[in-house]
């Protein structure tokens, strides 16, 4: 086969498979796995995550309990037309809360409306592959 | 040996492929050009690296060894402010009306300044809380005290 024949039926079988796994189309945030620790938007070169939460007193649940502060997000945004897609805020998460997901068409005609806020981050989870297999024995 | 006589040299010795050239601000000590060929027979690279003074800057060009090498000098002539001597200085990337040298490091990135950096407000924090200046805030990381909006 000739380089251009090779290239041909490679972009044939990406059309037909779709893209490869571990792609990096958009991100997606589980919003009941974030703590509001706030590492995301500091790590990220590009300033590119808001972040807004406020503190919350829980009653103690026992009755020689104390009462609890919670942090509660208010807001969680991702501008994509700041990120650079390089994966740091999922890579730093503590507890999962940002995945990828492979999800690439979110163009729009506005820049503003890159702009993603929790809501439509949450609807990015339906197109976040399963994590993958476990290698060998370390499973068992 | 000097700069062209180098690249020259290395050319000639089968280094054939121009792949890139580009600085690194060594700030105190001036700059580092870094020129990359490779030899397509033997499958080796070759960097090359020359030190620059920081004040007026120049290095002869090498466009007539390499003509591809006329973008990427005067990318970095525009970006570091380095001149390189028997090319032209048309500007590659930036506009001509524009003011200063963005990848030497102590220029100010205007949008680091003109924004707000997320990660200054705590867990528990939102926007309104930034307004109190009671407490100490965390730093942005590479950005100068003075940096940001007061």
């Amino acid at each position: 086969m000739t380089p251009y024949e090779i290239g041909l039926a490679a972009l044939r079988a990406s059309k037909e498979q779709g893209p490869p796994p571990r792609s990096r189309g958009v991100i997606a945030l589980l919003e009941e796995n974030c703590t509001v620790c706030m590492l995301c938007a500091r790590e990220c070169p590009d300033w590119c995550i808001e972040i807004d939460s406020h503190k919350e007193t829980v009653p103690p649940r026992t009755e020689r309990g104390r009462p609890r502060v919670l942090h509660r997000l208010d807001r969680f945004a991702i501008d994509f037309g700041l990120c650079m897609w390089c994966g740091i805020c999922v890579e730093v998460c503590p507890f999962d809360a940002l995945f990828w997901s492979p999800s690439f068409e979110h163009q729009t005609h506005e820049a503003q409306d890159l702009v993603h806020e929790r809501e439509q981050l949450r609807e990015w989870l339906g197109s976040v592959p399963p994590p993958p297999l476990l290698e060998g024995t370390s499973g068992t | 040996m000097t700069w062209f006589d180098r690249v020259q040299a290395a050319r000639d010795e089968g280094f054939t492929f121009f792949d890139f050239l580009t600085a690194v601000d060594l700030e105190a000590e001036g700059f580092e050009v870094v020129l990359r060929l490779w030899d397509p027979l033997r499958h080796k690279e070759i960097l090359l690296r020359e030190q620059v003074p920081r004040d007026a800057p120049s290095l002869p060009t090498v466009t007539d060894l390499f003509k591809g090498a006329g973008w990427h000098e005067r990318a970095t002539a525009e970006m570091f402010g380095i001149a390189f001597v028997g090319h032209e200085t048309q500007r590659l990337l930036l506009s001509e009306a524009f003011d200063g040298t963005p990848l030497r490091k102590d220029f100010v990135l205007a949008a680091r300044v003109a924004k707000r950096w997320p990660g200054a407000k705590e867990p528990g924090e939102s926007d309104a809380d930034l307004q109190a200046p009671s407490r100490r805030r965390l730093q942005a990381p590479g950005t100068p005290k003075d940096w940001g909006p007061q």
